[in-house]
């Protein structure tokens, strides 16, 4: 099948017991929001998701074929992952972190060519940044460098996104732009998994949910089913209330 | 062990053309050779001409020799005799500048086999130069380092006299104290750290010669770094040294924060010029001198 | 600007610093064949040049200038090329040759094999046995559970570094004093040392033409492990001929001149504060770079206050330290 599954899936988060086993299928053109309270794994399942640490138990399989038999290169060419920490040790422009997208299509000893500058350009003017495209990374806001981050993934072009609090440092307007640009790439046929904080963004823009629960309880499936307030207020440990806007259910804490 | 290159060097063809219409002894002609400190065969197509000190020493030592004048470079602080002084610097003896060493044109280095850097002085020989190792241990040493630097400069006369009077004056000195009372001694080469020698340094037998009992004779090392403690543990009648330089006498005043040590309660504290004993060359005679002088002040303390 | 920057990125233009660092490679070469205590006059090193000239002339020039000018260059370009390596390896700018104590590994059997009284050749060997032995420690335990991280590489390095540092003061103290100022002299770094300047040469290009390929892959690594593995790079694997190569280039490098300080931090760092981070360019202009301000610094060292000869770690530092704090000081980064 095409798709991110797992099977019977325990994420290795230290000192917890083993939970509930995930049996996940990702297809094309879906949108899992993972929902969850701090410590409830989200990183952990999405760096495992890519293949980035060892399950504690399970299997992934990224289209029919297990996730630990891919290399490394031939996977980065289908999944791309936005993170939510990174590693600026060193100076760098934003065109050139737009560009090392690219790498995994590159041989060793390939430079980048025109083509692969024209992808990095676009992608820079579809997250509104290319105005920065030769600036220094040390010298930009939060946002802007969470943006430039998508940006290297819209490059990289995969056919599924793995994608830690996307909309972390984003101003309201950002947010929405950034959630509409996850959108229309999962409307172009690719897969979608975010880690999000904020219930009504996953509200808004997810089609399918999965809960954490910090215990390894989980349970999963299609949005409007999973997003009941009581599970959710479960979830947090937080009296919600909930309002339907536009056709889309609202959640407010209740003090 | 000399090059054909050397060889027609214009000094040498200079000293060829010289031997041959006879204005120089033939001796100057023959080929020389000795053995070194390291126990290699030097040998000369012709007595050195231009020869190349690498320690203060060595350079005292040529001198003695009567090989003075065919001295052409020395290392820093070569400062005995004056003559030397006034010779062209090669670095210091610790770190060699080897382009100074070759501008000279020497036909034989004199090296110090123990204080030299070796990785400079083993590239020499592939620079076409004679390399003699001198490492001089003892006074019988210096007499045979006299000897066979005045074979190799071709100044054996009087090379030959100053050997035979080095070994005469420190026969009658063992003569003279050989039924002396011993004298615990301390002998201070430094102060921070606190420095002595061991039995084996020409300093501490210079000292037996005439009666001085070297408290630390037995420690391993050639130069012992040493605690205070161990001085005191040891309580030496007499404590000499040579200070930082002429008439030092800070080192001693030093000792006198130890009014129970029995040197510093017979006011033994002595001083004596370092450049005497503490360089292996004929003046250690002089230095030993001294040296007995002081011990013999201590016995008419008791 | 955004236009040439990005032609800078996609093109040929690294050709140009890097033609520029070449010449100034070439001019220190020549300086340091035209300085020395014995003055030449052009002339008469062009003479020697051409295969002409007086005997003494060509000795001093092809004898003792020539290989160790070479032998200067090499082992800058190693140092310098090291410390690019270790600073990507550990994700941390300020990273150098020596932070995980390889050059008190050497330093340690160096100084072992000096107060044993072997010659230069086995006090050379002893230093790279030293080295290739501190490396293997430090990467043996950093490994120890089964997982590392270049934080724990780091610390494991520093607290072997500060263990190598101990042993040295404890060799210089039980060592006889007439050995100290040849100990001390090779722990500041000096190239009298170096008698041949092949080796550190041929490891320099062998080594240039293994990592040059690599120079994308090292630019992604640079951007963290999580992030490089996600963009397709084998990152333990590569971890690893990053760790095991730099310590070979130290390795050789100290083999060849001691542990001459500076080079490996500053070098790198300074071009990245004029050329950015592009492994691909930062990697072979290290190497010209660091050859280049070794070759001046040995030059200074030793005609500076001739016949009296200094050892170059001194230079490097006087030279580098005003250079680099001047770069920083302009640079907007």
């Amino acid at each position: 099948m095409t798709g991110l599954e797992t099977r019977g899936l325990v994420i290795d988060v230290p000192g917890r017991s083993a939970g509930r086993p995930l049996d996940l299928g990702i297809t094309p053109g879906q949108r899992w929001g993972v929902l969850g309270p701090n410590g409830a794994g989200k990183t952990t399942l999405l760096h495992t998701l890519a293949g980035l640490r060892p399950p504690r138990a399970g299997e992934i399989h990224l289209d029919g074929r297990p996730l630990a038999r891919l290399r490394r290169r031939e996977l980065a060419r289908r999944l791309g992952v936005v993170f939510q920490e990174r590693h600026d040790d060193f100076p760098a422009t934003v065109r050139e972190t737009a560009l090392i997208g690219r790498h995994p299509f590159l041989a060793p000893w390939q430079q980048e060519g025109p083509e692969d500058l024209a992808r990095a350009e676009a992608a820079l003017a579809r997250l509104e940044l290319s105005h920065l495209a030769a600036r220094e990374l040390a010298t930009l806001s939060g946002g802007e460098r969470q943006r430039v981050s998508l940006a290297t993934v819209l490059t990289q072009s995969p056919r599924f996104w793995l994608a830690d609090e996307p909309t972390n440092h984003l101003d309201l307007h950002h947010q929405v732009a950034v959630m509409d640009l996850l959108a229309e790439q999962a409307s172009q046929g690719r897969g979608l998994v975010m880690c999000l904080h904020d219930l009504n963004l996953a509200a808004r823009w997810c089609s399918h949910v999965l809960l954490l629960y910090p215990d390894g309880e989980a349970c999963w499936g299609p949005a409007e089913a999973m997003l009941a307030p009581a599970a959710l207020e479960r979830l947090y440990d937080q009296p919600l209330t909930c309002v339907e806007v536009d056709g889309a259910p609202v959640f407010v804490p209740r003090r | 062990m000399i090059t054909g290159r050397r060889l027609l060097s214009p000094l040498a063809a200079l000293a060829l053309w010289l031997g041959m219409t006879g204005l120089v002894p033939a001796t100057a002609t023959a080929e020389v050779c000795v053995t070194d400190d390291a126990d290699r065969e030097v040998c000369l197509a012709a007595s050195a001409r231009r020869i190349v000190a690498l320690s203060p020493g060595v350079t005292e030592l040529l001198f003695a020799a009567g090989a003075g004048d065919r001295v052409v470079g020395a290392v820093s602080f070569s400062d005995y005799p004056p003559a030397a002084a006034e010779l062209p610097r090669v670095g210091s003896y610790d770190r060699l500048d080897l382009e100074a060493l070759l501008a000279l044109e020497p036909d034989l280095v004199v090296v110090w086999a123990g204080g030299n850097p070796r990785e400079q002085i083993e590239r020499l020989p592939g620079l076409g130069l004679p390399v003699f190792f001198s490492d001089v241990g003892d006074v019988a040493a210096i007499a045979t380092s006299l000897e066979r630097f005045g074979a190799l400069a071709g100044t054996d006369k009087a090379a030959g006299t100053a050997a035979a009077e080095l070994r005469s004056e420190v026969a009658t000195l063992r003569g003279r104290y050989a039924e002396a009372d011993p004298v615990p001694v301390f002998y201070q080469v430094w102060e921070q750290p606190l420095m002595t020698v061991n039995g084996e340094h020409w300093i501490s037998q210079a000292l037996s010669l005439c009666g001085g009992e070297n408290l630390f004779a037995e420690e391993a090392p050639l130069v012992p770094r040493i605690a205070v403690e161990a001085v005191l543990a040891r309580d030496p009648e007499v404590i000499i040294t040579g200070g930082m330089g002429k008439a030092d006498s800070t080192w001693l005043e030093a000792w006198r924060d130890f009014p129970e040590m029995t040197a510093v309660r017979r006011d033994n504290l002595f001083f004596v010029d370092p450049d005497l004993v503490q360089r292996a060359t004929p003046r250690l005679v002089e230095g030993t001198r001294a040296l007995c002088a002081h011990l013999e002040t201590a016995r008419g303390r008791r | 600007m955004a236009g040439a920057r990005a032609s800078r990125i996609v093109l040929a233009p690294r050709l140009r610093p890097l033609a520029g660092l070449a010449l100034a490679a070439l001019l220190a070469q020549g300086l340091a064949l035209a300085l020395g205590s014995v003055s030449l006059a052009p002339g008469e090193l062009l003479a020697v040049l051409s295969g002409d000239g007086e005997p003494l002339h060509r000795t001093l020039v092809l004898e003792l200038r020539l290989p160790r000018a070479l032998a200067a260059f090499g082992t800058g370009a190693l140092l310098a090329l090291a410390g690019a390596l270790m600073q990507i390896l550990l994700r941390n700018p300020l990273a150098d040759p020596y932070v995980l104590g390889l050059s008190g590994g050497a330093s340690v059997a160096a100084l072992a094999a000096m107060l044993a009284g072997l010659g230069a050749a086995l006090v050379s060997g002893a230093a790279f046995v030293g080295a290739l032995a501190s490396t293997l420690i430090v990467f043996g335990l950093a490994h120890g559970g089964g997982s590392w991280t270049p934080t724990r590489l780091l610390l494991t390095g520093v607290v072997m570094a500060a263990g190598w540092g101990a042993l040295i003061t404890f060799l210089l103290a039980v060592s006889p004093v007439e050995r100290l100022p040849g100990m001390l002299y090779w722990l500041m770094g000096d190239l009298a040392y170096a008698s041949t300047p092949w080796p550190v040469l041929a490891v320099a290009a062998a080594s240039l033409m293994v990592m040059l390929p690599l120079g994308r892959t090292l630019n992604v690594l640079a951007r963290g492990g999580l992030q490089a593995a996600a963009l397709g790079v084998a990152v333990r694997p590569l971890e690893w001929t990053l760790y095991l190569l730099a310590s070979l280039l130290t390795a050789v490098a100290v083999t060849t001149a001691g542990s001459v300080g500076f080079v490996g931090l500053m070098v790198p760092h300074m071009l990245r504060l004029r050329l950015g981070n592009d492994q691909r360019l930062i990697l072979p202009a290290s190497l010209l770079a660091g050859g280049t301000l070794l070759t001046l610094a040995d030059t200074l060292a030793r005609t500076l206050i001739a016949p009296q000869q200094l050892p170059v770690g001194v230079i490097t530092a006087l030279l580098g330290v005003p250079t680099f704090l001047y770069l920083l000081h302009r640079s907007r980064r």
